[in-house]
Parts: structure tokens; C-alpha cells; sequence
């Protein structure tokens, strides 16, 4: 009883020191506080990517809202977009060297705060937010001549919105992955380079590298904490402690098709993923489990393929972006876990990804 | 019928006769020698833009500049070099920012489809540049400018006529420019749309020479070489981009007793580079011509008066470049064709043109057009025309279009079209001034537009259809009292053009929307005023919202462009001097260009000429 008493003590105090907290810090204000944020890169040379936006509950996006808010224009196309507290991180990328930033922006309100540009961003990939002190953004580096050897994986202080360091990574660091105290970084798969790189998070040092057979593209940690990457046609289960391979899975498709758009369901436990051939142009949504033995081909969950997918973490709907062409609006199409589709939402040009909050 | 009005069957022998004559019933404007004289460190494309409807996509200072005439594409435009079509066989187009406006003696807009008279291209309209035989005499000059953004340009030349011996005059010209535009903008950016950086250095030669006869034989020599070397982002040198432009056009022209014969060489040599440049993306087109044709007139009493040219010309392309299949892709083009000028009473004259044209491997359709126009009234001192014309075009697939490695299409049909339009001009004298008005209504609809698509891995292929159709109003003033001069001229245009044909699930979206970068609205003012040899001129573009994506769901706003220039000439002996200030952007005007950058705001430049004229035969 006397427990049960000091139970509801602690748990009226911890309310009062959460309403508390509340009045000290008010619920954020703005128009972009909850929903799903879709980055558009645009066609290339006319820089007219963005960032659209709708509440889960719509089907009307906002298509470009930075350029709402600012009475200006992103000019680029967006890579990535990620969010810590207040502040939003929007990458940017210009057809042209010398015009890529990471633009800040209030992300609530989606008002400007700060950019980095050029030098310390250049070609800026993804992006991932440790805490609200750093954030870590992968870059190609100046690449004119499609080299791939001046890439880095920039390390942002949101405090001072300065790269505080560049880690120079070979062959166009790419997709980025959080978990266990580590940075796990793969290259593009433009590239020949095999190599995936971890970095600890605490020392802003490269732990470990290792090579695979083919390009490593890091795509997620499933509920038991494993890490997943694709390598060409297989997909592999590491041990991010180890760095041990404890599984791989083939997807048993002829060499000239490609897998892309891997993402994990909400619960962490399956991963969804396309197959397509002519780079994209036709082809098949699947699904496996974390547990599976091997990869089911013969049954696609959703008959098409897409530029870009994502699973929003709060109601695990599968979100698809599609790509009409390069030179008119895209749609974000919602499909039910099952693969049944929901609704679609008329985008900016060229989505590839998702936000969601 | 009486035997008296019997056809006299004889031709009279004349001399050739310009391809212009055979356009009754299309427009043509002259641009005059004050409007090339203002843009002469200028290039085409800046000229076209203060001058006519045309809208100019630009893709920044000294960057890609291609034009869409009467709402078509960059493609869809002929630029004839004295007759000879010199866009770029590879791309199937001219980037205007290559082209100096010093480069050529004269220059005439030709609105919509004459593909019957200049073949391929002629779909929006053509851009006529001529090089002109020069009086007797020796002139020379060297004209410089020094521009904001330290920007430096000097051209320097000689224009010069003689006799020979009895039979036999000499005449031509010998020009070279050279410009170094650095455009070190003060700030990297305009209301936060950034300014890319860019550099551009070109270079070029005219070199004409013309033999002319007293029984009317003209033998004519032309080069005309141009080189523009562009670099984007030129501090950034892992990520710096090239374009190298080299033109080598070369002609020989003789003519004789209604026969005109031509043969010409044209190379085309592009080098696009970045970084390092080490990977050199080098592309060389070959173009060998030749023309033969025939003038014939007849006199023909009642039935007027028949003016016909016949003609053949055949090309052999040769083109090698980094991306296409085979190491050298060769073709072989003629064209036969008729052209008729019939001037059936002295206010009627009516044209009727046939051009049929054979490609290796396949043949594009045969092109007729005929054209009218009316003298309405001939008062003294008021005239007003009707005209009138109905015309197919053609385009021939680019060489990129059929040979590009995998993209390509080799079994790409050429796109045709049918332009219609009619229109009235008057003209009016009043004391001193003289007014002129013209209006156009025209409607073009082009089928198997080429479309690069993004759904089947850009593969080209014949996906589109394309209505444009539009109104262009013109109207303008000169006074001429003695030591003061004056006029303007306004124009406006609109133009809806639109993708007509949907071709896969999402083309929906963008049928009956407006092209992009094709302003519905468009307009421009020139107004000058002139004392003595005081000169001020205002020159101004009004470019209406553009649409930036198929579906219009982007767009640029419209802008207001202002030039203003000064200048004033004086005599310091045999040496004339001629200073021109001259005033970009003088309101500071904000626009985008098509990569979302910012274009520079106001500028200035000063303009000094010194030229020397000595005219042999004033002295006699």
C-alpha cells in the first residue's frame, strides 16, 4: 500500500514536473510540427528540387514549402532531410560545384536559421542526427571528373552549425546508418569500392573497414539490432559489434536486374524492397523477414517499382515515391502493410524520399 | 482567247535572286544597321531578345542560349549563314551565345515555316545572316569596350573595295574579335539565389572576299570563324566545368546568268570537359555542301510577271563523336526543289514553293507552301497589305537523335508540321514621321515531336504533338526633321503552345499545358532620339511568367529588362571617334535564369570606336 502511495506520489510529481517542463518549454509552434516531408531533387541542371509536406490525415501536399516560407528558393535538388528538436536539416545540391549546402532550418516553422556551403559541404548525400549537438552528413566531394575521391563524411555542430571535421572516405560515401555507438557508412554503388567503413561516434574516429564482395549499401538495424546492407544481389546481416557476416541472402534474379529501396517494416522484423531492370524502368516491390532462410521472388507485394520508399514509424504505412518524369510533379503513393494501395499525393518533382514526424 | 496575251515564252536573264523574294505571304523583318551597330559586342542572342518575340532559354551569362520561335523549340528554329543552315548537326540547333553579332553584315528575321524555301529546321521561323559585297574604298577600325565585372572586349577590322581592270571589282572585309568576359561579379548572390560563376573567352574571324564583274558574274569567298571557350565554376578545379565551341565555316559562291552555284565546308568540333579535364568528351561534325540553281523570269503581259528558281543541293555529313555507336557515323542529304513568284497584278503577288528532300536510309515528306499578298490600298502616303500563308516544315532527326549509344534511335521519324497565318501591315507617312503597324495571327501544329523519355530510359522517340498559336502586334515611328531624329518601335506577342498527344498514364497531366520557358506574354520597346551625332537609345524587354515544368506546376515570374545607351561621334581628322556609353538592367531587374540562378543586375560598359574611312571614289 505504503508502495502503491509512493507510487502515485512519484507519478503525480513526475506529472507536475512534466506539466512544469511543458510551461517552461511550450509545445513547439508552426506548420510543419507533425507530417510526412518528402524530399524532390528536381531535375538536374534546373535546381528546382524541395521539400513537400501533408498531414498524415490528407491527401494535399504543400509542394514546396521552403520556398513558401523564405521567399526563396532551395535552388538545388534535395538528397536528405533529417530533424533533432527544432531544428531541420535539408540537404541541397546544386548541378553545379560550389552551390551544394546543408540548409538549417526551424523545423517547425521551416524558417531559415543558418546554411554551410561550400567549402566544408560539396556534393552532400545523406544525412543522420546523432543528438541535438551533431549530425553527420556523407559527401562525394567535388567530383567533376566522376572520380569519387574527394569524399568525407562532414561532422556538424548544430550548436555553432559549423563542420567541425571532415573524415575523408574513398569511392562516394554514401548511405548512412546509426546503432551501437557507431556510424556505419557505405559508398555508392556508382563506384567499384567494396569497402564498408564504421565510425565511433564518440571519437569522430573510422574503427574499422571492411571489404565485401561488392559495393556494401548499409540500409538499417532490425529490431535485434543487427545491421543490414545490401551487396549486389545478396543482402547480409552483420554484427555491428563483430562486424562479424552472420547471414547472407540472395535474391535469386538474373545479374542484370538491381535491388534498391531497402527499408525495414515498423516493427523492425521484415524489409521491403524493389527489383527492377533498365535502371528502374519496370519492375517489383518484395518482402522478406529478418528470419528468412532465403528471399521470396515469386510474389511481389506490390507490382511496381519506385524512386524511393519509405515505412512511417508511427502507423507503418509503406509510403512509394513515383517519378513521372523529370520535368512534372511526382506523386507519393501510400500502400497498406499488405501491399494494398491506400491513396496518392501529388509531390514536387522527382521525390526520392521521406521524413516523417 | 486573243493570241496577243499568248505566254512570251523567253526568259529574261536576271541575276540571283535571294530565297526572301519567294516568301510572299510570311513576314520578314529587316533588323536595321543602328540595332546591329548597338549589339555589336553583343551576341545573336541578345540581339533576337530586344528585337523580336523570340524567347531566348538562357542558361546563364555566356552559358547555352537557344531559341524558341513562336513557341517551339530550340530546334525548330533554321539559322542560315548566307543560305547555308549552320545549326550543329549533332544537336539540331545554334547556342546564340557562340554567335556574334560582329560576325555577320546583315540580318533578317523570318517568321514561321519556310521549310519549302530553306529546308529542314524552318518550323518556328529562321534567322537570315548575310555577308554583304563593300563599297570602293578603305575603312578600318578598332572598337573596344571595357564592361563592369571586368569584362573586356576588342574587334578590329577592314572593309575594302577596288576595281581590278576593266571588267573586274574587288570588294571585302576583314574583321577579328576577341573578348574576355570574366563576369567577377561583386557579390556570389542576389537575393539569395546564388550568381554561378563563369568565364568566357571567344574569339573570331570574317573574312569575305567578293569578284564582281560588269556582265553580272559575282564570285564570292566566305570564312567566318568562331571560337567560345566557357567555364563554369573556373575556381572550383575538381569541379569546374568546359565547353569548348569551334565553328570553321567556309563558302564559295559564284554566280552567273541566273545560275548561282555554292559549295561550302562546315566544321563543327565541341569539347565538354570537367575537373581535371582529363576525360575529354570530344565531338567533331563534318558538313561538305553544294547548291546549283537557276533563276528564270518571264514576262508574261496580262498574266504578270513569273519568277522561278529551281535548285538542288546535297550535303555529306561526317561526324565523330564520344558518344554515338560507331567511331564515325556518315550521311548523305539532297534536296531538290521549285520555288515560284508570281507577281499576277502590282498589288497581288503569290508564292508557290515545293521542296522534297532524301536522307540516307529514309526521307522526310515532300514540303509545299503557298503564300499571298494583297496591296489593299496604295493612297499616297498610306499603304495597307493582307498576307497570307499556308506551309508544311519538316525537321530532320539530329545525328544525336538516331547515333547516340543506346539512346539513340535509328528508326526516329522526322517531325512535320503545318503553319498557317495571315496577317496585315500598313504603313503611313505624316509630315516627317512615318508609322508602320502590322499584326499576325498564326497557328502551327507539329507532329512527332521528339522526346527524350524519362520512362524508357531517355530512349528519343516521336511521342509528342504540338499546337502553337498566337498573335504578334507591331508597330513603330520614325521622324526625321532634319538635325533631330527619332523613333520607336513597340512589339508584343502572345503565344500559347501547348503538348497536344498523351502518350503514357501521366502524360494527362501535361496535355494542353504551356510549353516551358515559353512566356504567354511577351513584349519589347526601342526608342531612340538622335541630335546631330548625339545619339540615345532605350532598349526594353518585357518577358512574361514562365512555366519551368511540363505540368506548370513551376514557374518564373515575368521581368522587365532596361538597356540604356549614349553615344556621340566626332571627327579628329581622317580618324573618327565614337564613344557609346551604355547602361544594363538600369532598374536592377530580378530574374532566373533556366538553372535557378540569378542573373546579374545592373552593368555598364563603355564603348570606344576609332575608325578611319577613306572612300577612293569621293576623292575623284
Amino acid at each position: 500500500m505504503k508502495r502503491k502511495l509512493s507510487q502515485a506520489i512519484l507519478a503525480v510529481s513526475l506529472s507536475v514536473f512534466a506539466w512544469s517542463c511543458n510551461q517552461k518549454d511550450p509545445d513547439p509552434k508552426g506548420n510543419y510540427i507533425q507530417g510526412v516531408f518528402v524530399m524532390n531533387e528536381g531535375n538536374f541542371q534546373q535546381n528546382n528540387g524541395g521539400v513537400s509536406f501533408f498531414k498524415r490525415e490528407g491527401n494535399t501536399a504543400e509542394v514546396e514549402i521552403f520556398s513558401a516560407v523564405n521567399n526563396s528558393s532551395l535552388a538545388g535538388g534535395v538528397q536528405g532531410y533529417a530533424v533533432t528538436g527544432d531544428i531541420g536539416l535539408i540537404l541541397v545540391d546544386n548541378d553545379k560545384p560550389g552551390l551544394d549546402k546543408v540548409q538549417i532550418v526551424n523545423s517547425n516553422t521551416f524558417e531559415t536559421i543558418a546554411t554551410i556551403g561550400t567549402p566544408d559541404i560539396e556534393n552532400p548525400r545523406e544525412v543522420v542526427i546523432l543528438n541535438s549537438n551533431k549530425a553527420y552528413v556523407s559527401c562525394w566531394g567535388e567530383n567533376g571528373s566522376y572520380t569519387y575521391k574527394n569524399g568525407y563524411m562532414a561532422v556538424v555542430d548544430l550548436k555553432t552549425n559549423k563542420v567541425t571535421k571532415k573524415i575523408s572516405i574513398g569511392n562516394g560515401p554514401d548511405n548512412l546508418v546509426l546503432g551501437n555507438g557507431k556510424l556505419f557508412v557505405g559508398t555508392t554503388t556508382f563506384t567499384t569500392g567494396k569497402v564498408l567503413t564504421a565510425i565511433n561516434t564518440t571519437t569522430d574516429e573510422i574503427v574499422k573497414t571492411w571489404t565485401f564482395a561488392g559495393t556494401p549499401v548499409p540500409f538499417g538495424m532490425d529490431a535485434d539490432g543487427k545491421l543490414w546492407a545490401k551487396n549486389g544481389l545478396d543482402v547480409v546481416r552483420i554484427n555491428p559489434d563483430s562486424y562479424a557476416i552472420e547471414a547472407t541472402l540472395k535474391i535469386a534474379a538474373p545479374a542484370t536486374k538491381s535491388a534498391d529501396n531497402f527499408v525495414f517494416s515498423l516493427d523492425r522484423r521484415a524489409i521491403l524492397f524493389g527489383l527492377s531492370s533498365n535502371y528502374g524502368a519496370s519492375g517489383e516491390t518484395y518482402k522478406f523477414a529478418i528470419t528468412d532462410t532465403q528471399i521470396n521472388i515469386a510474389t511481389p507485394i506490390i507490382k511496381r517499382v519506385f524512386g524511393g520508399m519509405a515505412v512511417d514509424p508511427q502507423q507503418g504505412l509503406i509510403y512509394a515515391a513515383v517519378i513521372p518524369s523529370y520535368t512534372q510533379s511526382g506523386y507519393a503513393v501510400r500502400y497498406r502493410t499488405d501491399g494494398s494501395v491506400m491513396d496518392s499525393v501529388k509531390v514536387g518533382i522527382q521525390p526520392t524520399g521521406f521524413f516523417f514526424r | 482567247m486573243a493570241q496577243k496575251d499568248t505566254i512570251l515564252l523567253a526568259p529574261v536573264t536576271v541575276t540571283a535572286v535571294s530565297p526572301e523574294r519567294f516568301m510572299s505571304g510570311l513576314k520578314l523583318q529587316k533588323v536595321d544597321s543602328a540595332t546591329l551597330s548597338n549589339f555589336r559586342f553583343q551576341n545573336l542572342g541578345d540581339l533576337l531578345m530586344f528585337n523580336t518575340p523570340i524567347a531566348i532559354k538562357n542558361y546563364g551569362p555566356g552559358q547555352l542560349s537557344t531559341a524558341s520561335f513562336r513557341g517551339t523549340s530550340a530546334n525548330h528554329t533554321a539559322v542560315l549563314w548566307n543560305g547555308l543552315n549552320i545549326n550543329s548537326a549533332s544537336l539540331g540547333q545554334t547556342d546564340f551565345s557562340t554567335i556574334p553579332v560582329i560576325g555577320f553584315d546583315q540580318l533578317a528575321v523570318q517568321y514561321g515555316s519556310a521549310a519549302s524555301i530553306v529546308g529542314s529546321d524552318a518550323v518556328g521561323g529562321s534567322i537570315l545572316l548575310n555577308s554583304i559585297a563593300q563599297p570602293a574604298g578603305f575603312n578600318s577600325h578598332v572598337s573596344q569596350r571595357y564592361g563592369s565585372f571586368r569584362n573586356y572586349q576588342l574587334q578590329t577590322g577592314a572593309k575594302y573595295g577596288f576595281r581590278l581592270n576593266d571588267n573586274w571589282n574587288f570588294s571585302g572585309k576583314t574583321a577579328l574579335n576577341y573578348n574576355r568576359m570574366i563576369n567577377h561579379f561583386s557579390s556570389t548572390e542576389r537575393r539569395r539565389y546564388a550568381l554561378l560563376s563563369s568565364q568566357t573567352i571567344q574569339q573570331g574571324l570574317v573574312q569575305d572576299f567578293f569578284f564582281r564583274s560588269k556582265n553580272q558574274q559575282e564570285f564570292s569567298v566566305h570564312i567566318w570563324l568562331t571560337k567560345n571557350k566557357l567555364t563554369l565554376s573556373p575556381k572550383e578545379i575538381a569541379g569546374r566545368e568546359l565547353t569548348l565551341t569551334e565553328a570553321y565555316r567556309t563558302m564559295i559562291r559564284y554566280q552567273f546568268k541566273g545560275w548561282s552555284v555554292r559549295s561550302s565546308w562546315v566544321r563543327d568540333v565541341i569539347d565538354f570537359a570537367t575537373g581535371n579535364y582529363s576525360n575529354l568528351d570530344h565531338a567533331v561534325t563534318d558538313r561538305f555542301s553544294g547548291r546549283v540553281e537557276k533563276d528564270l523570269f518571264w514576262k508574261m503581259n496580262s498574266f504578270g510577271n513569273i519568277q522561278i528558281k529551281t535548285g538542288a543541293e546535297w550535303a555529306n555529313y561526317r561526324a565523330q563523336l564520344t558518344g554515338y555507336e560507331k567511331p564515325l557515323v556518315t550521311e548523305n542529304r539532297a534536296d531538290l526543289f521549285a520555288l515560284t513568284r508570281w507577281q499576277v497584278t502590282p498589288a497581288l503577288i503569290m508564292s508557290v514553293n515545293l521542296r522534297q528532300a532524301f536522307i540516307t536510309k529514309y526521307s522526310p515528306p515532300i514540303t509545299p507552301s503557298v503564300g499571298a499578298e494583297y496591296c489593299l490600298i496604295k493612297n499616297e502616303g498610306y499603304d495597307l497589305k493582307i498576307k497570307g500563308s499556308y506551309a508544311r516544315s519538316y525537321r530532320v532527326p539530329t545525328l544525336n537523335e538516331r547515333y547516340w549509344k543506346t539512346l539513340g534511335n535509328p528508326d526516329i521519324r522526322p517531325e512535320n508540321g503545318w503553319n498557317k497565318e495571315v496577317g496585315a501591315e500598313q504603313k503611313f507617312v505624316l509630315n516627317e514621321n512615318f508609322f508602320t503597324a502590322g499584326v499576325t495571327a498564326y497557328r502551327n501544329r507539329i507532329k512527332n515531336w521528339t522526346y527524350w523519355n524519362p520512362s524508357k530510359n531517355y530512349h528519343v522517340e516521336n511521342l509528342q504533338e504540338v499546337l502553337t498559336r498566337g498573335v504578334e502586334i507591331q508597330a513603330g515611328w520614325m521622324r526625321n526633321s532634319g538635325i533631330l531624329k527619332s523613333g520607336a518601335n513597340l512589339g508584343y506577342t502572345l503565344n500559347r503552345s501547348s503538348q497536344e498527344k498523351a502518350y503514357d498514364n501521366y502524360a494527362a497531366e501535361i496535355v494542353g499545358k504551356q510549353l516551358v520557358f515559353v512566356p504567354k506574354h511577351s513584349g519589347n520597346l526601342n526608342a531612340f532620339v538622335q541630335v546631330g551625332n548625339t545619339r540615345l537609345t532605350s532598349q526594353i524587354q518585357a518577358v512574361g511568367k514562365r512555366f519551368t515544368t511540363f505540368d506548370n506546376s513551376q514557374f518564373f515570374n515575368g521581368y522587365l529588362l532596361t538597356n540604356l545607351l549614349a553615344e556621340n561621334s566626332w571627327s579628329l581628322g581622317k580618324i573618327q571617334v565614337n564613344i557609346q556609353g551604355q547602361i544594363n538592367n538600369i532598374t536592377n531587374a530580378f530574374y532566373l535564369n533556366v538553372r535557378n540562378n540569378a542573373m546579374p543586375g545592373r552593368s555598364y560598359a563603355i564603348n570606344v570606336t576609332l575608325s578611319s574611312v577613306d572612300f577612293k571614289t569621293d576623292k575623284k
